[in-house]
């Protein structure tokens, strides 16, 4: 009836001892239904026709990935050499050849650079019309 | 026997829920095995003895099956197929039917023979029958903590109720009880005490 386990100290909790002992004797006369014959197997038939609706597996952490300071250091080492080596031609002056002369300023003259604008041909018009 | 079958008497339930889970009817064969029993006879109290007692019983099976990650802590496999099946015996579809228990306890009821003595089969059918006509949730309580051995805290899990709710539900099943058999109240007590039971 108990199943081999004595719950009676938790259950009784508010009545009296001898109440309990009646309850529990008068439950005794209660029948004890028995699994009708097969009801196993027939359930197991119901089950290999029952397909399962989700197959959702129990959550399992991802192992740890492997450390990855060897890549890191792989992939920054060109990357600082390339640096250097820019700092080192630039300052050298080696590779200037290569540069925009707008940048460099070479091919740019100072007369080009005051005037702009064609204000310094403006004597030669003025003179012209004197004329 | 074969040795996947030994394998799994040896697990829990939470394993063998797992390996369920992963489509083993190996692993819910041996889910079945365990708690079929307990699960019947609770649906087999709560309907009073109805004939689909074992359907019911089967429906709370196939539902874990399905899908049987809906149930989270496999420690606690028993308690949610108990509520599973409670849960289908006191929906709407399928109302306990207490009839064949009633017809019986006509039978046995001894105010009709009032000088008769209780046999043990008469009481056995009279004590079905009266908890039989408890409400459902009295009925629910008691199966589960006086027939199914759940303590209080299991039971009351179960049921999805506190265990001061569930100890009130036991406590008015016992006054009910105790009030419907009044008449052979001291028969069946002293019954027991005459039988060395």
């Amino acid at each position: 009836m108990d199943n081999g386990k004595d719950s009676r100290p938790d259950r009784i909790r508010g009545e009296s001892m001898a109440d309990a002992c009646e309850i529990d004797a008068v439950l005794a006369h209660a029948s004890v239904p028995l699994v009708p014959e097969g009801a196993v197997s027939r359930l197991m038939a119901r089950i290999a026709e029952e397909p399962q609706v989700a197959k959702v597996m129990l959550f399992r952490p991802r192992e740890e990935a492997p450390r990855r300071s060897l890549l890191r250091f792989a992939t920054a080492l060109p990357l600082a050499a390339s640096l250097a080596l820019g700092i080192y031609l630039g300052s050298k002056g080696t590779l200037d050849f290569m540069l925009p002369t707008a940048i460099t300023g070479v091919a740019i003259s100072e007369d080009s650079l005051d005037d702009l604008g064609g204000v310094g041909e403006a004597d030669d018009y003025a003179s012209e019309s004197l004329l | 026997m074969t040795r996947d079958a030994t394998a799994f008497q040896q697990m829990t339930d939470a394993g063998l829920l797992e390996a369920a889970a992963a489509g083993s009817h190996a692993a819910f064969t041996e889910i079945v095995t365990r708690h079929f029993q307990p699960v019947y006879r609770l649906v087999w109290r709560m309907t009073g003895g109805a004939a689909d007692a074992e359907d019911v019983a089967q429906d709370a099976f196939v539902t874990l099956w399905k899908n049987p990650s809906q149930l989270r802590e496999g420690a606690a496999l028993r308690g949610w197929l108990m509520r599973v099946a409670a849960n289908a015996v006191i929906d709407g579809s399928r109302r306990p039917r207490p009839a064949a228990l009633d017809d019986a306890s006509e039978v046995a009821d001894p105010q009709m023979m009032p000088d008769a003595p209780l046999d043990r089969t008469q009481a056995a059918r009279l004590v079905d029958s009266r908890i039989a006509a408890l409400p459902e949730r009295q009925r629910l309580a008691l199966s589960l903590v006086y027939f199914e051995g759940l303590s209080n805290i299991e039971a009351a899990a179960a049921m999805e109720v506190s265990v001061d709710a569930l100890e009130s539900l036991l406590a008015r099943a016992r006054r009910s009880l105790k009030e419907s058999l009044s008449a052979e109240w001291r028969d069946l007590v002293g019954g027991l005490t005459e039988t060395g039971q």
